[in-house]
């Protein structure tokens, strides 16, 4: 599992992490390319029906009237089919008010049952009461002829029974070969009787093509209606825009086309944009019952003629009963009859939903932009800006697709593109995170593997400190009720850990040794070699009565084994307690102070101090002398005093100086503590690089009882 | 470390500068080491031009110490010239110009030690 879970990484994070999502680029533009074989086109669909009720079709003026063959006339008239002679009737109404073209959405193809000859065939013996009746075929005929009326045809992909051809093609209209194909071809045709389209001045057909009817479960919603289409190859008009051609006096149609096909029809003055095949997409608006009328009332003669002036009347059915409704893409269920009355008044309008056929090429060249941004921009920003510029990005593609529908009608896909470059986007995202969560998984691990040799150092510096502590004598215990002399001492270590130590000791009930060293160097080999120098320091000074010789000595052992070339500055003093005199040897280390009444002197170490124990090896190291007075306080001092620095300056031998001048007549210990204070406070909270090691040592003068 | 060298008077001249405490000697020793391991007999002498040095601890000294070892070892000669009032309150109380040979200046140490 963890395998393929690192393989899917591999794969994601492969060229930089872009490599994948240019194959999902890639698949996403052969999907938008085929579309109509997605589950995407719904969606698609759908978002062009919701520009629609965001904005449906105003409908301003109502130039189509809907008589509707509706529930009251079936009531009051009987079953449909209605005998002809009611048909012609009703049409007389119509006529009456003038208008401009009537179109009867439906077709007689058989003869009216009606017929004397036929209800003879079926009453034998009824011939002679019969005889003399008119025909209904011949009076609806007749009746047709007196105006401009269209007919229905159905138009029929094979012959079936009872198929009759349509009479009255368009006048010829010049095509390109090439964009005929794609209109609507129909090898047959169910027209109504020869004697009604002999006496009717046009034929319009009537077919729609609701859309995804197969797949759907529901019924398809109507959202393209053909406009022209060839019948036993003659061009023919849909039933409505067939009317507007009568009503304008029956001239050419031309049509508009390119190189992709049609695009356009134009009847008279007005035109229609049209897609490739000449379906027109209809921009819907609201449905209106304004504008239908009873059959039955307009039989019975409700309405005044005029009503129908200067309008185009369909008849149509408009009952429950009769079965003839569509969907819109609005969410009407509407008569197909409203269907006619739609196109009249966008024809008359000279509006369609636009979606030429460079709005596919369009799309994929927003799909190819947005992908390709995200691709240079995602790995480069981090996740939080990536979301937004993803949010932005679908944001604009969905807005731009209601702004060009708001400003002209254009049909252009957002949605769509915005769920093709989705995993285009989480891919990067994804490589982007992976790649993030690698780099915090490494950074983590390197801060624990820091942390745990700090740990690790801290441990063995604190063991150091622990060593180098623990050697240190305590000069307070030490010399509890010694009345001829006083010492004080501190050692700071610092936190690296340094080498310094001091030491004081009686080599005898008269001489009192006291040293201070300072390994070279910091941590632990400093602190072990502190330890070595400072024992064998002791041993060799209690050996020795001629304190140069025991120093020469000290320097020859510890270079015996000093594999890693350290070196200690030492002072090394031996005082007789009884008489004051001070012998001393100094291996490279800063001169101790004297403070005697108000001065500060120097021990005088110019002329014998050698290097640093170590340094050379075999260095045969002179001892000096000098004698102290009673109440002499001498001060032993290393580096840590004299070079500590707030950053800038260091803390000098003046100021230390000045610091042993002021110092108040107490305890040399509190003394120390003092000068301690007086450096930490220069310091100013800088972390001290070096230990601070001060030994104080105040001569009393002789014991008075001896 | 940045150890610009030149030549004057068939002397080796190298230019060290800034603090020598214990954060920068390790790095020290190694830009050292090229330069000492040509510090042999019949070769030119190594002279460290400290005019730059403003502060040396003890380990900077340490190093000094090593390389003048290794330089006696192999017969080579190694010293060091114009040191900085600081630095030569260090050396005058460590008594590092006896483990190191100090000059006042490189001209004078040329005198010394070139050709």
């Amino acid at each position: 599992m963890s395998r393929l879970t690192a393989l899917a990484a591999a794969l994601l994070r492969a060229g930089r992490g872009r490599l994948f999502p240019v194959v999902l680029l890639a698949i996403a533009a052969g999907l938008l390319h085929n579309i109509e074989r997605t589950p995407l086109h719904n969606l698609q669909a759908g978002q062009f029906d919701r520009y629609q009720r965001l904005q449906p079709r105003q409908r301003e003026n109502e130039p189509v009237i809907v008589v509707g063959i509706d529930s009251q006339s079936l009531v009051a008239h009987g079953q449909w089919p209605w005998p002809r002679d009611l048909v012609a009737r009703l049409l007389t109404r119509i006529q009456a008010g003038e208008p401009l073209a009537v179109g009867l959405d439906f077709v007689f193809a058989e003869r009216d049952q009606h017929a004397p000859e036929l209800i003879a065939r079926r009453l034998p013996g009824s011939a002679h009461l019969l005889h003399g009746l008119p025909d209904p075929d011949a009076v609806l005929a007749e009746v047709v002829g007196r105006a401009p009326t269209t007919l229905a045809v159905v138009g029929l992909s094979r012959e079936l029974p009872g198929a009759r051809k349509p009479l009255h093609p368009l006048p010829a209209v010049t095509m390109d070969p090439a964009a005929t194909t794609a209109l609507p071809h129909f090898a047959s045709a169910l027209a109504s009787r020869p004697e009604l389209q002999a006496a009717a001045g046009s034929e319009g057909f009537i077919n729609a093509t609701p859309d995804n009817l197969a797949s759907h479960g529901e019924r398809g919603i109507l959202r393209r209606v053909p406009t022209l289409a060839f019948i036993h190859d003659q061009p023919y008009l849909s039933l409505p825009l067939e009317m507007v051609r009568q009503a304008l006096g029956g001239g050419q149609v031309a049509v508009d086309q390119g190189s992709a096909g049609m695009r356009g029809i134009r009847i008279g003055d007005y035109h229609l944009p049209t897609q490739a095949n000449g379906e027109l997409l209809l921009h819907f608006g609201k449905s209106s019952a304004n504008y239908y009328l009873s059959a039955a009332d307009v039989l019975a003669g409700v309405h005044p003629p005029e009503i129908f002036a200067s309008r185009f009347v369909i008849v149509g059915f408009n009952s429950i009963g009769l079965q003839d409704r569509v969907i819109s893409p609005l969410g009407d269920s509407l008569p197909g009859v409203d269907i006619h009355a739609q196109v009249i008044e966008s024809l008359l309008e000279q509006t369609a939903l636009r979606r030429p056929h460079w709005m596919p090429l369009v799309e994929m060249s927003a799909l190819l932009f947005g992908g390709l941004l995200l691709i240079a921009a995602v790995p480069a920003l981090r996740p939080r800006y990536a979301v937004f510029t993803f949010a932005g990005l679908s944001l604009s593609l969905v807005s731009s697709g209601y702004l060009a529908f708001l400003a002209g009608r254009w049909l252009f896909d957002g949605p769509s593109l915005s769920v093709l470059l989705a995993p285009v986007f989480m891919a990067l995202l994804g490589s982007t995170l992976i790649a993030a969560d690698a780099r915090r998984r490494e950074a983590e691990r390197q801060l624990q593997s820091s942390r745990e040799e700090a740990a690790r150092v801290a441990g063995e510096l604190d063991a150091a400190r622990k060593i180098q502590m623990g050697l240190l004598p305590d000069p307070e215990k030490c010399f509890a009720g010694e009345a001829r002399f006083a010492i004080g001492a501190v050692l700071e270590p610092a936190r690296a850990v340094g080498g310094d130590y001091y030491d004081c000791f009686m080599l005898d009930r008269q001489r009192l040794c006291i040293a201070i060293g300072d390994v070279s160097g910091k941590g632990v080999p400093a602190s072990l070699f502190m330890a070595i120098s400072k024992t064998l320091g002791g041993t060799l000074a209690r050996r020795h009565d001629d304190l140069a010789a025991a120093v020469h000595d000290i320097e020859r052992e510890l270079s015996r084994e000093n594999p890693a070339y350290l070196f200690v500055t030492a002072f090394i003093a031996i005082l007789d307690v009884e008489s004051g005199t001070l012998d001393y040897v100094c291996a490279g280390h800063d001169a101790p102070m004297l403070k005697r009444g108000a001065d500060i002197l120097r021990i005088d170490t110019d002329t014998i101090a050698g290097p640093p124990l170590c340094a050379l090896g075999d260095y045969p190291y002179i001892a000096g002398r000098c004698t102290l007075s009673p109440g002499d306080l001498l001060c032993l001092f290393t580096d840590g005093v004299s070079e500590a620095g707030d950053g800038g300056e260091l803390f000098g031998t003046q100021r230390l100086a000045d610091c042993l001048a002021t110092l108040p007549d107490n305890s040399p210990s509190q003394q120390c503590a003092l000068i301690r204070d007086a450096v930490r406070r220069f310091e100013a909270g800088a972390a001290p690089a070096d230990d601070l090691t001060l030994l104080l040592l105040r001569w009393n003068g002789p014991l008075s009882g001896y | 470390m940045n150890l610009p060298i030149r030549e004057q008077s068939g002397v080796l001249i190298v230019e060290v500068g800034g603090r020598i405490d214990h954060s920068i000697a390790e790095e020290f020793t190694r830009a050292l080491e090229p330069l000492l391991a040509n510090c042999r007999q019949g070769q030119a002498p190594v002279l460290l031009d400290f005019s730059g040095v403003i502060y040396i601890s003890s380990a900077g000294l340490r190093v000094l110490m090593m390389a003048s070892r290794q330089a006696k070892a192999q017969q080579g000669s190694f010293a060091i010239a114009a040191l900085t009032p600081l630095v030569q309150e260090v050396f005058t109380i460590s008594r590092f110009n006896l483990i190191v040979p100090c000059y006042a200046s490189v001209d004078a140490a040329c005198k010394v030690l070139g050709k």
